[in-house]
């Protein structure tokens, strides 16, 4: 089930009203929550529910062993055995596939036959985000930053619609708590829920698809039938695309899980503000960046060796972060061109970074970012070649339409004014009467619902990874 | 990247907190949400109704339908969908669709006369003759998800050969499923605004749904024949706006196998009604085999050889084709558009 079609509109509204109904009693809300969440879960396809729970449980077993013993060894082989389980959940469902056949190309090329059978396995909606929270659990408990939480509340945790789907990703410690505790309903930031939702949509039905058809899926699909102007704004078009795609898709979980009196953390902070690759990413898909730091990074050494170790320590984390997001070598190249920008931020930022102007650091930096963008929407690395190559052949501008360089300009622009002039217009509307909020809703889902074209809603491009 | 991960929590979990954001109760998040559906059912009550209607049966469409029902039938009593219909054509996708859709009823021979059989059942090609080549310069590639990545693989082949190449895949459409798109207008809307020489064709990942029976009234479930007639009778309708009075080709291509063995039976008859619906206009109407490429004897695969490597051909789903099997039908395609067009 999606968020903006016709069943999710009839079973949240169901479930919203059952949801504070029943949260006094939690004995009759946490099994309501989880069969909540695993009936959205099965509208997509009910086998995945297996899987779901099947690492649900694996998990919490493992999270009970840990916490048995205080032998760090055995504590430290658990944590270690879980989180391969569920690497090699994902391995499988995930990538399976991708490497299976690049083996047997390789092979093939050398004369040593077919060692794998090349299948596709069906890839489970929200694999990528439920792993990696399973993963956040065990070793936050290994960590001792949490206790074993019970079997329904891990089910919760893990399970939980709106962040089911596409994220975002959030900590064991920060979800546990709020179940543990009850919620007050007479705290609610009704306003700012729905704020977030009628965002959300615009955001993603109003602009990403919009700047999708109109310019993005054409350049790209077929980049030899274009020049230069059209890569340039098709490249600049996408960058505002996947931001409105993604943060649209966060902002209407995290709306979501508002009105039902649950907090997510942040996952975008103006990711077009940044003005070098480490401040892009403490914008960009923030809780990812978190969990590379915390659970890669960290653990690889971070920071704690030589100049070369750290580099090799950011590399590592990066290109593994792009691998996450699809089994493609131009993923793979995205990953590593980003840490290369750390690794270059993080060796000259010292001598360098400082003395250049703000402006000219944030210039340097969207352009990069833009460019890495190129890579990340090329289905393949023959296409980002072809790409590339337009931009050297002269011609016309034939998709600069004022929508399009509107669109762009404004999702761009929007970012780059002074934080608190747009936040107090917006804390000014989430403030208002909910209920004249809602109706604003339903005028708002109207309007937006007639701007889809019948070609229909593409799914939103996080729910691939 | 800062060494412990204890040290900064940079979740902003405190940011509903301020300026008195969470100042609400969460009765008040209800009655919110409430108004919201109450006046979506007001001004758009049908299209919950008609959208359960287009489902396939299931837990889904009960529950759909068990809203939709009572939310169609106060709409229907309230002038309000018009007056939304207005206050939102200021903003409304350009879709004007033109030309009769699938809701016109189905005319039938009258009882007793045998249908003539025309020269134009006949491929010539397949009768030996030859044929004068044409020039093409507008081929629009179409159908539901099954016609991507193929619409991008025959792009990138003939646009740098200066064939103008217009791609619309309409995902998630069906032609037993008008609920997003009825391709009976849909397809003369397309043929209007193109002229395309040559249209290729490629649906059929989302059949299967109920349709009204051969005189428009009961609803008849897929697979018996009286669907496959409806269902042909309809992708015959597609085919006739977009031959333009033989004035095009059209390139069709079947639906290989899919995985699912009950979606097996549904692309089996999908793929017989549209054997059917071509027969009038064989000269004109080329059906693409993909079966025999792709899943010979009828049963799936993931993965075939392909210039002596084993590739894999499908997606994840064992419904679609992935690039390298995009790459293999648009081969298939193109083999059919060089028999008569030269670009």
């Amino acid at each position: 089930m999606l968020f903006p079609t016709i069943q999710f509109g009839i079973f949240f509204p169901i479930v919203l009203a059952l949801n504070w109904l029943l949260m006094p009693h939690p004995r009759l809300w946490k099994p309501f929550i989880v069969f909540a969440s695993y009936f959205f879960y099965a509208a997509a396809n009910p086998k995945f529910c297996l899987l779901l729970g099947g690492v649900t449980l694996g998990n919490q077993v493992a999270a009970k062993l840990i916490h048995a013993t205080d032998d760090e060894r055995r504590r430290k082989w658990i944590t270690g055995i879980a989180v391969a389980l569920d690497l090699a959940v994902l391995g499988l469902f995930k990538y399976y596939g991708f490497f299976a056949q690049d083996v047997s190309d390789t092979l093939d090329a050398v004369a040593l036959g077919l060692p794998l059978p090349l299948l596709t396995i069906a890839l489970p909606v929200g694999i990528s985000f439920f792993t990696f929270q399973a993963i956040t659990y065990t070793v936050d408990v290994k960590r001792r930053l949490v206790e074993p939480a019970s079997t329904m509340d891990v089910a919760i945790y893990l399970s939980f619609f709106p962040h089911l789907v596409a994220g975002p990703i959030v900590r064991a410690r920060e979800f546990l708590p709020q179940l543990q505790k009850p919620v007050d309903p007479n705290h609610v930031a009704v306003g700012a829920g729905i704020g977030l939702i009628a965002l959300g949509l615009v955001k993603k039905v109003m602009i990403a698809d919009f700047l999708a058809r109109e310019i993005v899926d054409p350049v790209f699909g077929v980049p030899q039938a274009y020049a230069a102007p059209d890569a340039l704004m098709a490249t600049y078009a996408y960058a505002a695309q996947i931001y409105c795609d993604f943060s649209g898709y966060t902002d209407i979980a995290i709306g979501l899980a508002l009105l039902m009196g649950f907090v997510f953390p942040q996952n975008f902070n103006s990711p077009y503000r940044a003005t070098g690759f480490r401040d892009f990413w403490r914008r960009w898909h923030m809780t990812l960046s978190r969990f590379l730091r915390d659970y890669l990074y960290i653990p690889l050494g971070g920071n704690r060796g030589s100049r070369l170790f750290t580099y090799r320590n950011l590399m590592i984390t990066m290109i593994l972060g792009g691998l996450w997001h699809g089994a493609a070598w131009t993923f793979v190249l995205w990953g590593a061109f980003h840490g290369a920008g750390l690794v270059t931020e993080h060796a000259f930022d010292g001598r360098v970074g400082r003395r250049t102007p703000a402006w000219l650091r944030w210039f340097v930096t969207f352009n990069l970012v833009c460019f890495g963008w190129i890579l990340f929407r090329s289905g393949s690395l023959d296409l980002f070649w072809e790409f590339l190559s337009r931009f050297t052949v002269s011609g016309p501008a034939t998709l600069w339409t004022l929508p399009v360089v509107g669109a762009v300009v404004a999702v761009v622009g929007l970012q780059l004014l002074p934080p608190g002039r747009l936040e107090n217009l917006q804390i000014r509307v989430e403030r208002l009467n909910p209920a004249l909020l809602g109706a604003a809703l339903a005028i708002l889902i109207l309007f937006v619902g007639a701007t889809v074209p019948s070609q229909g809603v593409p799914p939103f491009i996080y729910f691939r990874f | 990247m800062a060494d412990d991960p204890r040290a900064r929590d940079d979740n902003q979990m405190q940011r509903f907190d301020q300026e008195g954001l969470n100042r609400f109760s969460a009765r008040q998040s209800v009655i919110a949400i409430t108004i919201t559906t109450l006046l979506l059912i007001l001004f758009s009550g049908a299209s919950v109704r008609h959208a359960g209607e287009e489902m396939k049966p299931g837990i889904g469409r009960d529950m759909v339908l068990a809203f939709g029902k009572p939310a169609g039938w106060l709409a229907d009593r309230l002038p309000l969908n018009d007056v939304a219909n207005r206050l939102t054509a200021v903003v409304a996708a350009d879709d004007g669709l033109t030309g009769a859709g699938f809701d016109q009823p189905i005319s039938q021979q009258p009882a007793g006369r045998v249908p003539p059989v025309t020269p134009e059942s006949f491929d010539p090609l397949e009768l030996g003759q030859k044929v004068r080549k044409q020039q093409l310069g507008t081929l629009l590639v179409t159908g539901d998800s099954l016609s991507t990545p193929l619409d991008l693989e025959l792009a990138r082949r003939l646009a740098p050969a200066g064939v103008d190449v217009i791609r619309e895949p309409h995902l998630a459409t069906g032609i037993s499923n008008d609920t997003l798109a009825d391709w009976g207008k849909l397809s003369a809307t397309q043929v209007d605004e193109h002229h395309p020489d040559a249209v290729v064709v490629f649906i059929g990942a989302n059949e299967g749904y109920p349709i009204p029976g051969l005189d428009g009234g009961k609803e008849v479930s897929c697979c018996s024949p009286e669907w496959a007639a409806v269902f042909a009778n309809r992708a015959r309708q597609m085919m006739d706006t977009y031959r333009q009075a033989g004035a095009a080709r059209v390139y069709w291509l079947t639906v290989p196998t899919p995985r699912d063995p009950d979606r097996q039976e549904i692309e089996r008859t999908v793929n017989e009604a549209i054997a059917v619906a071509a027969q009038p206009w064989r000269d004109q109407i080329h059906l693409i085999d993909t079966v025999a490429t792709f899943t010979p004897g009828d049963r799936y695969r993931d993965s075939m050889e392909i210039d002596g490597a084993e590739k894999i051909v499908r997606e994840s789903d064992g419904i679609h084709l992935n690039e390298t099997g995009s790459s293999l039908a648009a081969d298939l395609v193109i083999q059919d558009i060089e028999r008569e067009f030269d670009y």
